[in-house]
């Protein structure tokens, strides 16, 4: 209800920012922009006024401690904080140029074109098969050889292929906690995400899972953009270009990753990467 | 092999704009198609709500209302002087339900525990199927157990003057009431998330400890409607009290003489209203009657409502910002008035004691609680928790001497009631390993008389139907009056309407159960609808047989007809399968939506292809229990459909039907001379209901085994 009206205010500055945005971003090869982001749920004001961009095939990682609006951050590059009823956003967030919560806007497309992946690995209780094949479903691949061929690729790029070929028949909810999470990441992949947001993805995994899934990583951001919200900063360090430091719903500090932690700018950022708080 | 990009490269570039919405929008198409079916059944409650008040006319511009609420005679076909004094059939309906409440609440309840938490997962399993099986044992067969056997128990066994009394009356009800209560209960208490009991156990709690202190709470609203469920079921029945309770016109002397006969409102209707001429004063009268019971359930919704909310509210937890010495301040702001509060029930408890005691004795309990609460707030003034446990403790012991010192002896009563506080008081000290063993047992045996019971009128209604049945009784038509023959049309009637009532009434349901949980967000409209929905739900099976017999009878003019019988029960199972529907619905967890909305999926898609076939087994549930009731339910057909005698099958919906309920409503009150036949028919009934829901849980276990999440 009350988005409605925070879209029709930002719907007069859209058009005209629309066409440069578009060239500026294309030009630094920004895919995802956010221009003073402020959301609050009912009263609690979750993300103030931040301001950060993501580059294409690049990780990105957003660090910092518990309730710092890590997640909030990175669900409203999806729209997926729409799901909630107490949610206000104001500001601008635009994918390719263009303000994901502007007019006209299919968020169903828009989340085509933006994956994501949550915390507790999330397969829906079907078959391995139905799993990986019910975003090519839902977006009208029909052809019975395209499925399989789209089956077969994304569980091979999320190196899963080969533990679970054999049972692709097999409900979902029958593997382990890591091959669940690798899972969803096939599933994602399987429509062609441009973007691929995942949230804290390897915090309920073992170790050995998540080595699994940071290599799976590393392989993905050749062709994809990787935003990834993390507890643990050696492994923002390890895999990400980029990354975010966020306290308090705020963008403290934002810049390359090995800037970052080898020579952070506020004295924020390096108090909690030298793990004097958080 | 073509690589995913291949494959999207088509579907992007004709994306062109690529993340532009479509102009036309099925999802909001569907979304307004489902909200029509939800407001469906809130019109048919406001309508129905009408039609009762309409139909009901001016019967209290020529009766007056005080007339009607409190005179005791109840002359209706009297023709010089009609007298039309409802009093005693009010307080019959009232006592017997609260009879059948006192003692269906704790056995439900326990047995509900004992099937969650304590039986083996075997035994469990097989309690669990069996009492589903039961809550569809129709009530003329609760009712034809109740003739021939309770009533002669009572009568011979107990000693009580006539077989056919209130006592018999809240007996049959309560066990009516307990397969309801049991499954929903067991159903809220196995919901709870195991970790809650883990966290609680992990601490060093016994089992009994998580169970009260933590399992119970937490499905504590599922509890309450569970037995508000049960209390709606045994306040509406109509069929299995007007066949064992006597029908007398008497009020019960003293209040607790439980072996009086005793008249409800819903007896009373579906005795006369096959009689009276359609809109004369008796008529309107019956409608009048209807409006009150109608005006009950209502008002047990609301408190049932406000409970549930009120404990939600409870369990969330508050959010709000308080500063710790504000909280604290307005704590004991809160114990004052919690204290003012406190006197003033007491007082008026003393008010009401010197109604039932002589004077003397009620001022004596009065002022013992009044000490007892100036001693507990000198000694712990903040406990609040202690004073409510005292105080309604204490009234509850009181009002237990009292129903007890009119059956028994005072010396008797007094002794008993110390015991049951002794009970209570050494149950406190003991440690919590035999506190565990001693509830435990309770609840065994607690679990162990609703089973034997239950089998117990399986057994008698098998073992006596079983002669009966031979291959003439399933094939051939009545004879005799039923006394020979067989019940072949009945049977095939009873399964008409069930079917019939299931198509009407199953795709409204769940699309109606959809949109509350998924669509609606909470505002004026939605509360409406959920408050006709409850209220639907609680609305007694005879209010939906007038109801059908104005509307869908006379009204829309289909006469005594299959489709109007199929019509009247679609209604009457509507809220079920929507309640269901939306529980099942809602307990699908929430990651399944948000991975689903990550990979794109409209709302539409997302509930279709995976919370629609996850929430599957409940709603399946939902279906069975909706069968059940159309099938074993006679009031709502009483006046809309059924036939004793019918020479062929019939071939049209247009046409009336028999059925097997009203064969055996008809067969054990009216035709002397043929309980074989009656058994039979009980049996078979008793049959095909179990086939029915034995083959709906096959299906609903075949869904569980493939989900489990």
């Amino acid at each position: 209800m009350n988005m409605k009206v925070k879209f029709k205010r930002i719907k007069n500055n859209h058009n005209i920012q629309t066409k440069d945005a578009k060239n500026r971003s294309i030009r630094n090869n920004v895919i995802i922009e956010c221009k003073n982001l402020n959301l609050w749920y009912d009263d609690n004001h979750a993300l103030k006024d931040i301001n950060m961009i993501v580059r294409k095939n690049k990780v990105t990682a957003i660090i910092g401690p518990s309730g710092c609006g890590k997640s909030t951050l990175i669900r409203s590059f999806n729209r997926m904080n729409d799901v909630i009823d107490r949610c206000k956003i104001k500001g601008i967030v635009q994918f390719k140029g263009r303000d994901i919560y502007g007019p006209r806007i299919s968020v169903m497309k828009l989340r085509k074109r933006i994956g994501m992946i949550f915390q507790k690995p999330n397969p829906f209780p079907m078959s391995i098969y139905d799993n990986i094949l019910y975003g090519p479903k839902i977006h009208n691949v029909r052809d019975k050889k395209k499925l399989e061929d789209i089956l077969e690729n994304s569980l091979k790029r999320a190196v899963l292929w080969d533990e679970v070929k054999d049972r692709l028949k097999d409900s979902a909810l029958g593997l382990s906690g890591g091959q669940q999470q690798r899972l969803c990441i096939a599933r994602a992949i399987a429509i062609e995400p441009e973007v691929i947001l995942m949230d804290e993805p390897t915090s309920s995994l073992d170790p050995i899972a998540t080595a699994k899934i940071e290599e799976l990583l590393n392989d993905l951001k050749k062709k994809y953009t990787v935003v990834i919200v993390t507890h643990n900063m050696q492994q923002a360090a390890r895999i990400s270009d980029y990354t975010a430091f966020m306290y308090l719903g705020e963008l403290i500090e934002f810049g390359e990753t090995d800037q970052i932690f080898e020579n952070p700018r506020e004295k924020l950022t390096e108090n909690y990467i030298t793990g004097r708080f958080g | 092999m073509a690589s995913i990009t291949e494959i999207y490269e088509q579907q992007n570039q004709d994306d062109g704009e690529f993340i532009t919405a479509s102009r036309i929008n099925t999802d909001k198409l569907i979304q307004i198609l489902l909200f029509i079916c939800a407001s469906i059944a809130t019109l048919i409650v406001f309508y129905i709500f009408y039609f009762l008040f309409e139909k009901a006319g001016n019967f209290f511009r020529l009766v007056k209302l005080e007339d009607f609420l409190f005179e005791e005679e109840w002359l209706p076909t009297d023709k010089d002087d009609p007298k039309y004094g409802a009093r005693n059939i009010i307080a019959g309906t009232l006592l017997v339900t609260f009879g059948a409440m006192v003692i269906a609440v704790p056995l439900g309840i326990l047995t509900a525990i004992f099937i969650a938490e304590i039986a083996p997962p075997k035994i469990s399993k097989f309690l669990k199927a069996a009492v589903e099986l039961l809550s569809g044992v129709p009530s003329v067969v609760f009712g034809f157990f109740g003739i021939i056997i309770l009533n002669v128990w009572i009568k011979e066994i107990l000693g009580a003057p006539q077989g056919a009394t209130w006592l018999s009356g809240s007996i049959i009800l309560a066990i009516m009431a307990l397969p309801t209560i049991v499954s929903v209960a067991e159903d809220a208490i196995s919901s709870v998330p195991k970790h809650y009991q883990e966290a609680s156990l992990s601490m060093g709690a016994t089992k009994w400890q998580t169970i009260s202190k933590v399992t119970l709470p937490a499905a504590i609203s599922g509890i309450t409607a569970a037995i508000i469920l049960g209390m709606g079921r045994a306040l509406g029945e109509t069929m299995a009290v007007l066949m064992v309770t006597g029908n007398s016109n008497v009020f019960p002397d003293p209040i607790t003489n439980i072996y009086s006969p005793i008249r409800t409102i819903t007896g009373t209707i579906g005795i006369e209203m096959g009689e009276v001429a359609a809109g004369s004063v008796h008529y309107r009268a019956l409608f009048a009657l209807a409006i009150i019971l109608f005006i009950m359930t209502f008002i047990i919704n609301a408190v049932a409502n406000f409970v549930i909310s009120r404990f939600n509210k409870k369990l969330r937890g508050g959010t709000k910002k308080t500063t710790k010495i504000k909280l604290l301040k307005s704590k004991v702001i809160k114990d004052n008035i919690r204290i003012i509060y406190l006197t003033i029930i007491a007082i008026f408890f003393g008010w009401l004691l010197s109604l039932l005691f002589e004077f003397t004795q009620a001022i004596i309990f009065t002022l013992i609680l009044l000490g007892c609460i100036f001693i507990l707030r000198i000694i712990s003034p903040l406990k609040l928790e202690q004073y409510n446990i005292l105080i309604y403790g204490y009234i509850l012991i009181i009002l237990i001497y009292w129903v007890l010192s009119t059956w028994f002896s005072e010396l008797n009563s007094l002794l008993i009631c110390g015991a049951l506080v002794g009970f209570v008081l050494i149950l406190k000290m003991l440690n919590n390993i035999n506190q565990q063993r001693v509830m435990f047992g309770i609840i065994s045996i607690a679990a162990s008389i609703s089973v034997i019971t239950l089998t117990v009128i399986i057994y008698y209604i098998v073992s006596r139907g079983f002669p009966a049945i031979t291959w003439e009784f399933l094939t051939e038509s009545p004879k005799d009056s039923g006394r020979s023959g067989g019940i072949f049309p009945a049977i095939i009637g009873t399964l008409w309407l069930t079917v019939g009532a299931i198509i009407y009434a199953v795709p409204i349901g769940i699309a109606a159960g959809i949109y509350l949980s998924e669509y609606a967000k909470d505002g004026p409209i939605i509360k409406i609808i959920r408050t006709g929905i409850d209220n639907l739900n609680g609305t007694p099976s005879i209010v939906f047989g007038l109801f059908g017999l104005g509307f869908f009878v006379l009204f829309l003019d289909l006469g005594i007809s299959m489709i109007a019988g199929q019509l009247t029960l679609a209604l009457m199972i509507l809220p079920t399968i929507i309640r269901t529907t939306e529980e099942a619905v809602k307990s699908i967890p929430q990651s399944f939506r948000e991975g689903s909305y990550a990979l794109g999926s409209t709302k539409w898609q997302g509930i279709s292809k995976i919370i629609l076939p996850s929430a599957m087994p409940g709603i399946t549930t939902g279906i069975i229990l909706g069968m059940g009731r159309a099938a074993g339910e006679t009031a709502p057909i009483l006046f809309t459909a059924v036939v004793f005698k019918q020479k062929n099958l019939p071939k049209f919906v247009i046409e009336p039907v028999m059925a097997l309920t009203f064969h055996l409503f008809v067969l054990a009150t009216a035709i002397p001379d043929s309980e074989t036949q009656a058994a039979g028919t009980a049996l078979v009934l008793l049959i095909l209901v179990m086939i029915l829901y034995g083959f709906a849980i096959y299906v609903r276990n075949h869904y569980q085994k493939k989900i489990n999440w």
